[in-house]
């Protein structure tokens, strides 16, 4: 699991070298690289210190390279940033421990059924965007912004919440 | 079962967060796309069936074993609802190690299905076992939540301590009135040959010696030696232990009780245990297969007691220490109580004789190696020798025992001081 998990931190850090092979990308995803392998055998905050980086090597490398925006492999990487942090997570989990009949197999299709579903989701949440656009003129800037901060208030509700009722038992 | 959130949700949570603020800074589409499937993969936080319909199940392949054996442990887990990701943590005590298989592990059962879970462990040191508790935690397929439960499932399992290989024992010097192995110096029936007398009317005609009665011409018997059993008491220090299990000086104090035990009960010998804790604790002399049980039991549970108390071995009831019987104290010497107790014994006219396992070397295992510790244990090897001493020249016979060396080596050395009636 954690060969897959690695795999994906490769095709992370990578994708972002191909659309511009320049020295400040390929330093910064070096050190993405580093960080994500350390966090697949250590913890998981490592391995998001990676993505982070991972992720500023991504925004960095279509910014020097110019063009239009490549949404579809937009989407690709994000199905790949959510299945990193589950096959690593579960990796660690799975490490020093008895696998059950079946259990890895269950796993793999459940990560295939999510990344085909949120990849298709993606894919509808573009096309409806891209209409909406074309109709109405929204200042798309402030809006991500407003969603970002949504999104940090959600997280601080995770972070705050530490059980949930009713219980489920 | 109380269902958490994971800190993998935070973990997507903040990747998102951060690549939904690099999008707003770079203005690139790109970013807020690949935020996309993070928070598509939240949406499935809750999403997981209550799953607390599993039950637990374990079997042990055996229940009483001798130190060093393994064991197989199998868990089978049984569902009735369908389980995503169940996680099994069985913690060990220090009594038990791992040595095939893993002690945690993850399960997926389908609806009215059962998976078995084994693994093996070898008892290291004696003691009881009762582990019972079984740490489950629920995994939904993304780990984004977990919840947490713990299932009692009992389970004893008794870990005796491995009797030494023996075959030459110290005899005592006193016998009783019971049939046994040991040569008696009064006559009687018996086997062994002892004096030679003249016939008189009465005496059986099988018992005539006849090249004794060809030779003076008058008729003569053989008189036999009684064959005898005798009273042997194990005096156990646990006052004190030094070193680090499952090799202290009470482990090994033990595992020679133990197989002086089982050696003198297979002579036919009644033996009992007094185990010296400052309050004392018994087991009367008896013999049998009952008894050799009995014995195991007292020292499955012989351990180390913290206390002021000193009683006095005038104490000890006289059928739980007969004044006929051999006593050999089992002790480290590191306690003076029970140096006190081993004179009050000699002085009250015991056969006594004093195994001594060194706590030495084996405090010299469980250190790093240096200068200082080499030092150390050479003034406290002077000492002991000096305790040693003392005790000798009150005609207490003592052998010094090195864990390391085999049991009987060492008894064959207490064998022959108490023929020679020197101690060493």
């Amino acid at each position: 699991m954690r060969c897959l998990a690695a795999v994906l931190a490769l095709s992370l850090v990578g994708y972002p070298l191909l659309i511009t092979p320049s020295t400040t990308v390929l330093v910064l995803g070096a050190a993405a690289m580093m960080l994500c392998v350390l966090g697949i055998l250590v913890a998981t905050p490592v391995l998001v210190g990676g993505m982070v980086l991972a992720l500023a090597e991504y925004t960095l490398a279509p910014s020097l390279a110019g063009g239009p925006p490549r949404l579809a492999s937009a989407v690709l990487l994000g199905v790949v940033l959510v299945l990193l942090l589950e096959t690593a997570d579960f990796g660690r989990r799975a490490h020093h421990a008895a696998i059950g009949p079946g259990v890895l197999l269950a796993q793999i299709r459940s990560w295939a059924v999510f990344g085909a579903l949120a990849g298709a989701g993606a894919l509808v949440a573009i096309a409806a965007a891209s209409v909406a656009s074309a109709s109405l003129r929204l200042p798309w800037a402030p809006a991500v912004a407003a969603a970002g901060a949504a999104a940090a208030l959600v997280a601080v509700a995770l972070a705050l919440s530490a059980g949930r009722v009713p219980p489920r038992d | 079962m109380t269902t958490r959130l994971t800190p993998l949700a935070l973990s997507v949570v903040t990747v998102g967060a951060w690549g939904l603020v690099l999008g707003v800074l770079s203005g690139r589409a790109e970013l807020v796309v690949v935020v996309l499937p993070l928070l598509l993969g939240l949406l499935r936080i809750g999403r997981t069936g209550s799953s607390g319909d599993w039950s637990l199940a374990r079997a042990v392949s055996a229940a009483r074993v001798l130190e060093g054996e393994r064991v197989t442990v199998t868990v089978t887990l049984s569902a009735r609802a369908p389980v995503p990701l169940l996680e099994l943590f069985e913690p060990l005590p220090p009594i038990l190690r791992l040595v095939a298989g893993h002690n945690r592990g993850l399960f997926s059962v389908a609806r009215g299905q059962s998976v078995e879970w084994r693994y093996e462990v070898e008892c290291v040191r004696r003691g009881r076992v009762s582990l019972g508790t079984v740490h489950a935690r629920l995994w939904d397929r993304a780990g984004l939540e977990s919840g947490e439960t713990s299932v009692r499932v009992p389970w004893q399992l008794r870990v005796y301590p491995r009797p030494l290989p023996l075959r030459r024992l110290p005899g005592p010097r006193r016998m009783q009135a019971f049939v046994g192995d040991y040569v008696a110096p009064s006559i009687g029936e018996g086997l062994e040959p002892g004096d030679i007398r003249a016939f008189v009317p009465g005496d059986r005609v099988r018992h005539v010696n006849w090249r004794a009665s060809l030779r003076f011409r008058s008729l003569f018997v053989t008189q036999y030696h009684q064959e005898r059993n005798a009273d042997v008491v194990l005096m156990l220090d646990t006052l004190t232990e030094a070193g680090e299990p499952p090799a202290t000086t009470l482990d090994v104090s033990i595992r020679a009780a133990a197989a002086l035990a089982t050696a003198y009960l297979a002579r036919k010998d009644r033996v009992g245990l007094i185990e010296y804790c400052g309050p004392f604790r018994w087991v009367r002399p008896n013999s049998g297969r009952a008894h050799h049980e009995r014995l195991f039991e007292a020292l499955l549970r012989a351990d180390v007691m913290f206390s002021y108390v000193t009683q006095e071995v005038a104490l000890v009831p006289r059928r739980v220490l007969p004044p006929q019987a051999l006593v050999i104290a089992i002790s480290p010497l590191l306690d003076p109580r029970f140096e006190k107790a081993l004179v009050d014994l000699a002085a009250r006219g015991f056969d006594l004789a004093v195994l001594s396992p060194s706590a030495i070397p084996l405090v010299r295992r469980a250190m790093r190696p240096s200068a200082s510790a080499d030092l150390a244990c050479r003034l406290w090897g002077l000492e002991r020798r000096t305790r040693a001493d003392a005790l000798h020249r009150l005609g207490i016979t003592i052998v010094d025992w090195d864990p390391a060396e085999p049991l009987e080596a060492v008894l064959a050395g207490l064998t022959r001081s108490r023929r020679r009636g020197v101690a060493r």
